[in-house]
């Protein structure tokens, strides 16, 4: 029973602002809450934790509600991830990958009668039905694992209770010793654009029944330069406007590549530019217009949709957080947790989307659910882990990443103290089709000194995912470049090229591989 | 009864009480074939029918209810089972919601809220 015990004597340590109702108060003394935990949000990591503790015997009840989108775009459990984030956005970049392998297949000696075309119908028929099984999925599994699912709004009314809402209004109160809040984030809409209303998010692109049609996506963001990939791929006429720096927090050389790759794979960049307003033509198509903030120009041009990839927000503002005492950043509305991803009241916990300083990926939030709810059942003590964690770009060409960038390498360390390997490489596969192979690059920092301990490991090609998966591991463990040298490539693979590594960026050699 | 029992044994008559009920929701209950003494060969679908059979009263109203006799053992454990063919089934027994993604298989259905769920939620 170790950890369950820490939330009740949160009232009697004292923390003044909270001032609890006389139900819950009571509760606190008697020890008799409704559940042992509740969690708010069925997302990644609310599913993950709330599984992990009602496997541990504790009795668990996970809120979701999914309030749906200015469009009215609305979906079923899992969250953000499974039903508008990672899964139908790699299933929308696989569908425009394989209009690119239709073309390469005529190199290949397929026979393939052109113009080929693609139906949107079809693809979102087929990724919608997929994503409602996964919705099937966690419902079977929550219910498999006995943590009550309750399709409802939940708000604090004080810290050890939870007033549900339902869709029809009805409310329930629920009482819980511990609280894990793990609501997630949504699609921002700019504030100070007219007409933005006109246009969509993330939220709705997924769950459209028919093409978007000719569409400007509006966001340097990750969120951004994945839907513009994967809509040019598809063969629809796609535009990105990116107002400063594209992938912002990610390396900057390997940013530059991936939009360079995109220019050559035909989405139009609207570099620098800043939207002004949207209007709604008679026929019914949108009018954008824009200042170009290079040339000075005012600019503009019809689309089919708008689609807004200017950031997300935490889901906190309906939580009614005063009333348990949690604080939020005000600036981003994310909450304040520390390492056992504990808010300030000892209580309640928060995971995932929703937290400050966190990273916006779902296997982080799973990992720091199962590890929360095995820590509070007093399993174990380890901490989440947050240092290193791989992730990936689904861009057109992927890029696939662990570790620092090099700014972050050079700001920590100091130029001199680094050293960057790199090397443009080309795909054996793309040989025989001609492609270009300008943008694929791989980066690689380490210390400079001794056995040079890598620091970071930057990857753009095909299957970058795939790539960077097992190198996390090896630089999660420490490795060295000389480790890395030491290890025999696969041949022919792209990630062999990691392996052969040996340019470095100060020898001012020139990184094109050249020969088998 | 709020909703219909319909019994098949051939893909035939199975796609006609599709046919027939157009528009209603459909629910569907693979399970091997009973011999002439009404016993199945089946262990896992005789644990499982009588508690999918107890909660039938929660079927919404108006909904048709498949039962669907997939075949002897030879004939279900033949790789070219028209059910199995026909339904991407990989065990009975199934049951399913028709035109959903929504399936339970085997031990899932020995829970009855499991079934329950099946029976009630969009």
């Amino acid at each position: 029973m170790r950890g369950w015990g820490r939330g009740r004597c949160s009232v009697l340590n004292g923390l003044p602002e909270i001032i609890p109702t006389f139900n819950s108060f009571l509760l606190q003394f008697e020890g008799k809450y409704d559940y042992d935990l509740l969690v708010i949000g069925g997302g990644s990591g609310g599913l993950a934790c709330s599984k992990e503790a009602a496997q541990l015997g504790r009795k668990v009840a996970v809120l979701d509600y999914v309030e749906p989108s200015p469009k009215g775009t609305r979906w079923g459990l899992g969250g953000t991830c499974v039903n508008v984030g990672c899964i139908p956005k790699k299933l929308m970049h696989q569908a425009a990958l394989l209009g690119t392998a239709v073309k390469d297949a005529t190199k290949y000696g397929w026979d393939i009668p052109s113009p080929v075309r693609h139906d949107w119908a079809t693809m979102a028929q087929a990724i919608q039905n997929h994503v409602k099984s996964l919705n099937w999925g966690h419902r079977v599994q929550l219910q498999d694992k006995k943590v009550t699912y309750l399709n409802l709004k939940g708000s604090f009314v004080d810290n050890h209770t939870i007033q549900g809402v339902s869709k029809t209004g009805k409310k329930t109160v629920l009482t819980a010793e511990n609280i894990v809040i793990a609501t997630g984030g949504r699609p921002k809409y700019p504030p100070q654009v007219p007409g933005a209303e006109l246009g969509i998010s993330s939220d709705d692109i997924f769950w459209f029944k028919d093409s978007p049609g000719k569409t400007l996506v509006v966001g340097g963001s990750y969120v951004g330069l994945e839907c513009a990939g994967f809509l040019t791929g598809i063969g629809l006429n796609t535009s990105l406007m990116v107002r400063s720096i594209p992938l912002r927090g990610f390396d900057q050389q390997m940013a530059q590549l991936v939009t360079d790759h995109m220019v050559s794979h035909g989405t139009r960049l609207l570099w620098k530019c800043v939207p002004r307003s949207v209007e709604r033509e008679t026929s019914g198509r949108l009018h954008v217009t824009w200042s170009d903030q290079q040339s000075g120009r005012v600019e503009g041009d019809t689309f089919d949709t708008v689609m807004w990839a200017v950031g997300r927000t935490a889901e906190t503002k309906e939580l009614s957080l005063e009333r348990a005492g949690v604080p939020v950043n005000p600036k981003t509305g994310k909450i304040i947790v520390g390492a056992g991803e504990e808010s300030s009241v000892p209580n309640i916990y928060a995971i995932g989307d929703v937290t400050e300083g966190r990273p916006e990926l779902t296997p982080t939030a799973i990992r720091a659910g199962k590890l929360l709810a095995r820590r509070l059942c007093g399993q174990v003590t380890e901490l989440m882990d947050y240092d290193k964690v791989p992730t990936t770009v689904f861009t057109p060409l992927e890029y696939g990443c662990v570790g620092l960038s090099e700014e972050k390498a050079v700001s920590s360390f100091g130029q001199d103290n680094i050293e960057v390997y790199h090397a443009y490489y080309k795909p054996l596969e793309f040989s025989v089709t001609e492609r270009g192979a300008n943008q694929c690059y791989i980066k690689m920092l380490c210390l400079r000194e001794g056995d040079q301990r890598i620091l970071g490991l930057h990857f753009i090609g095909p299957n970058a995912g795939e790539v960077i998966q097992g190198f996390a591991l090896a630089i999660k463990c420490e490795a060295t470049y000389s480790q890395l040298v030491a290890t025999v490539g696969i041949h022919p693979t792209c990630a062999e090229d990691v392996n052969k590594l040996n340019i470095t960026k100060r020898s001012r050699l020139d990184p094109t591989v050249t020969g088998c | 009864m709020v909703f219909v029992e319909i019994n098949v044994q051939s893909l035939d008559s199975f796609n006609r009480a599709l046919e027939e009920n157009k528009g209603k929701a459909i629910f569907v209950y693979f399970t091997g074939t009973k011999d002439a003494k009404g016993l199945s060969w089946c262990p896992d679908c005789v644990k499982a029918e009588p508690i999918v059979r107890a909660e039938l009263s929660k079927l919404p109203e108006g909904s048709i209810f498949i039962y669907c006799q997939t075949g002897d053992k030879s004939c279900w454990k033949d790789p070219n089972n028209v059910f199995r063919k026909s339904f991407k089934l990989s065990s009975i027994p199934t049951l399913l919601k028709y035109g959903t993604p929504q399936k339970l298989v085997e031990e899932e259905l020995l829970n009855s809220e499991l079934v329950q769920m099946l029976f009630t939620e969009d």
